[in-house]
């Protein structure tokens, strides 16, 4: 198990992480979520000792992380890095022996890497040579190589089309099905809501929610009731001032409902207004969620 | 981290630096003119200087035996060869020489010689034929042969050279060493601050630094290119060293030889002077376009040395400011090899100045880690010194 314990840091006199800690299992895929500027990358960076924290440690497997251990972890940063004129099974090779891994094993490893995504044919290009997309990939393919027992993305997903970001969520979920720990950042809290299995939220430099997804959602109490009605009026709305109105777009009305309001009692409201062709109860979104704690955060303090 | 680790990971890292280079075509073309010349130097003399110069003496009839004895002796040391051109009359030894047929004719008392005449060879024709006739009036007067013989064998004075033992020759290979020593140095460095721009404007260095410590980045990026420049030296340098200390063969002193092979050890040390500022200048980069402009003051100071250095020196390699340039461990790689080929430089100033580089090599490398270090990891603008500068205490 990965854990962070503690760990604090600060720019000057800016606070960016203020005694976060949380834990990564093996084989569940773990999300560290928040908007830009959350920490995410901070916190990232001292998991791998690229910057030391002001106070705090990661553990791993009961004991403090050492270089041996890190060795055996993937980091793919944010800000992508390939050496624009080194061939890319070359590139691959050289960084799966940065962390040990023979020559003959990385070579293989690396072939069966470029195979698995796509890039099978692209021993000898240049990374500079490549579309975007495939450079992503092979950036991808960079952190994976040496096999990882801890795989650390930050923000994978960014700038990412729908396809790419299915082949991605793919690659991830075979290494975490394979007992891997994974941890990836992203700020599209709503992207990643059905990839991961269990979140860390992160709101200026403090945890505000964290845990798995589907008990976040559930036992937040909030319910959204859409609703496809064939009238432009909503005099009715105003007889039910608990319901906040989220989206309403032409015919569709998407409503926000706290804990103890029936949905049912809404649901006759419309019907009593106009002609109800759809309808659905949903879950609340991470954003939602996120935004809601962080409201309430920011009212505490 | 165990030292065996350290040096693993380093290891690795100039190797990538050395494979890249190799792949480079411009590295590959750069060896490869670097070689040529290397040889040229070598092959070049050669060629012509088989090519020895050939002397005509025209004589009316043939020329006498004592002539042809004192012009073949003196043509064997100076390297050059005569030839004998006998006509029939003083007019038309004349006409050969001025037709240039001849260098020199010997008619009679009358010696022709053409305008464009070597400085030389008249010089010899004329004492050839003095001594013929000295020779002749003294056996006349009644001297012996032997006695004849030991007139002509009186030794000259004995030459002894005063002033400052300075070669030209071994200078002007002091001036070349000079050259090649600042535009390896500031082509390597160069180089390596590209190297450190690249890695660290497009991230690969947080990829690094999630494995590797800084100094095995910092280091391993320094040694590849440093060992690819050496090499590209060796290539340049080691044809002309193993020509000057084996044959003969070129118009150079074999002091050179040595010259050239300290010139050697001198990059070693002015390379790790300077490729540590320059890595460390590198590291404050945002974009890899900044990579030149935050590197100027490096170069400026070594364009400024490499100048003192050319321009000081030769004129008095004995002055105050020669032996301040050839100590100061900033300007001594350029300056020491240039005064060290005047021949007057005591030892015991070499060995100082070598051992203060040494030094300052070591200072500097622990100085540029340390800027290297806290720059590589801040990220989105182009940084200034003094926020990377190490801590006091």
């Amino acid at each position: 198990m990965l854990q962070v314990r503690g760990v604090s840091h600060a720019f000057g006199d800016r606070a960016v992480l203020d005694d976060v800690r949380f834990d990564v299992v093996p084989g569940v895929l773990t999300g560290l979520l928040g908007p830009n500027g959350a920490g995410k990358t901070t916190l990232m960076r001292i998991m791998f000792d690229v910057i030391d924290p002001i106070s705090g440690a990661t553990w791993w497997q009961g004991h403090e992380v050492t270089p041996a251990d890190r060795r055996r972890w993937g980091y793919m940063p944010q800000e992508r890095g390939l050496y624009p004129a080194m061939p890319a099974g070359e590139q691959l090779v050289y960084f799966a022996r940065l962390h040990g891994v023979d020559r003959e094993h990385a070579t293989r490893s690396a072939k069966d890497l470029l195979e698995e995504l796509g890039l099978g044919d692209r021993w000898s290009d240049r990374p500079d040579k490549l579309s975007g997309g495939m450079q992503q990939r092979l950036q991808l393919a960079a952190a994976l190589v040496h096999d990882p027992e801890v795989i650390v993305l930050d923000e994978p997903f960014a700038g990412l089309d729908p396809v790419a970001v299915e082949e991605l969520s793919k690659t991830l979920l075979e290494r975490v099905r394979a007992g891997r720990t994974v941890l990836l950042s992203s700020h599209q809290l709503d992207l990643v809501q059905d990839l991961c299995e269990s979140i860390v939220m992160l709101d200026h430099g403090r945890i505000v929610l964290a845990g798995r997804v589907a008990d976040l959602r559930a036992s937040s109490g909030r319910r959204q009731l859409r609703l496809t009605i064939a009238s432009a009026d909503r005099q009715w709305l105003a007889a039910l001032p608990e319901v906040t109105v989220v989206e309403d777009l032409a015919d569709d009305l998407r409503l926000d409902l706290p804990p103890g309001t029936d949905p049912l009692a809404v649901l006759d409201a419309a019907r009593a207004a106009g002609q109800v062709t759809d309808f659905g109860l949903e879950l609340p979104t991470l954003s939602q969620l996120f935004m809601a704690a962080a409201g309430e955060l920011a009212e505490v303090s | 981290m165990g030292a065996g680790a350290w040096w693993e990971g380093t290891r690795m890292v100039a190797g990538r630096n050395l494979a890249e280079g190799a792949r480079s075509r411009a590295v590959r073309i750069t060896t490869l003119i670097l070689l040529v010349v290397g040889l040229a130097v070598v092959i070049v003399p050669k060629l012509l200087g088989d090519d020895e110069p050939t002397y005509t003496l025209a004589t009316v009839g043939e020329a006498s035996a004592p002539v042809r004895a004192q012009l073949d002796a003196a043509s064997e040391t100076a390297e050059f060869a005569v030839a004998y051109l006998p006509k029939g009359g003083a007019q038309e030894v004349e006409l050969a020489v001025r037709e240039g047929d001849a260098t020199v004719g010997l008619a009679g008392s009358t010696m022709f010689v053409r305008t464009d005449a070597p400085g030389s060879f008249p010089v010899l024709v004329a004492q050839a034929v003095v001594a013929e006739q000295s020779a002749a009036m003294l056996l006349d007067a009644g001297l012996t042969p032997e006695q004849l013989a030991e007139v002509t064998s009186l030794p000259p004075p004995e030459q002894v050279e005063v002033g400052p033992v300075q070669d030209e020759g071994r200078a002007g290979v002091g001036f070349i060493v000079g050259i090649v020593l600042y535009l390896a140095i500031v082509i390597s460095g160069n180089v390596i601050a590209n190297n450190v721009g690249i890695e660290k404007s497009t991230r690969i260095a947080e990829v690094l630094l999630a494995v590797l410590r800084p100094s095995q980045i910092l280091v391993g990026n320094v040694l590849g290119i440093g060992l690819q420049t050496l090499v590209q030296l060796l290539v340049l340098s080691v044809p002309i060293i193993a020509a000057l200390t084996v044959t003969d063969g070129l118009d150079l002193p074999s002091a050179a030889a040595a010259d050239i092979a300290l010139a050697l050890a001198w990059f070693v040390l002015g390379f790790f002077i300077y490729a540590f500022l320059f890595a460390a200048a590198a590291a404050l980069v945002d974009k890899v376009s900044e990579v030149s402009s935050v590197i100027t003051p490096v170069t400026t100071f070594l364009v400024v040395a490499y100048l003192a250095a050319i321009i000081v020196v030769p004129q008095d390699p004995g002055s105050a400011l020669s032996v301040f340039l050839s100590m100061f461990p900033l300007t001594s790689p350029m300056a020491m090899p240039v005064r060290w080929s005047s021949g007057t430089v005591p030892e015991w100033q070499l060995v100082a100045s070598m051992v203060l580089a040494i030094g300052a090599a070591v200072l500097i490398a622990w100085f540029g880690s340390s800027v290297y270090r806290r720059a590589l990891v801040i990220t989105g603008r182009r940084l200034k010194l003094r926020e990377v500068l190490p801590e006091k205490g």
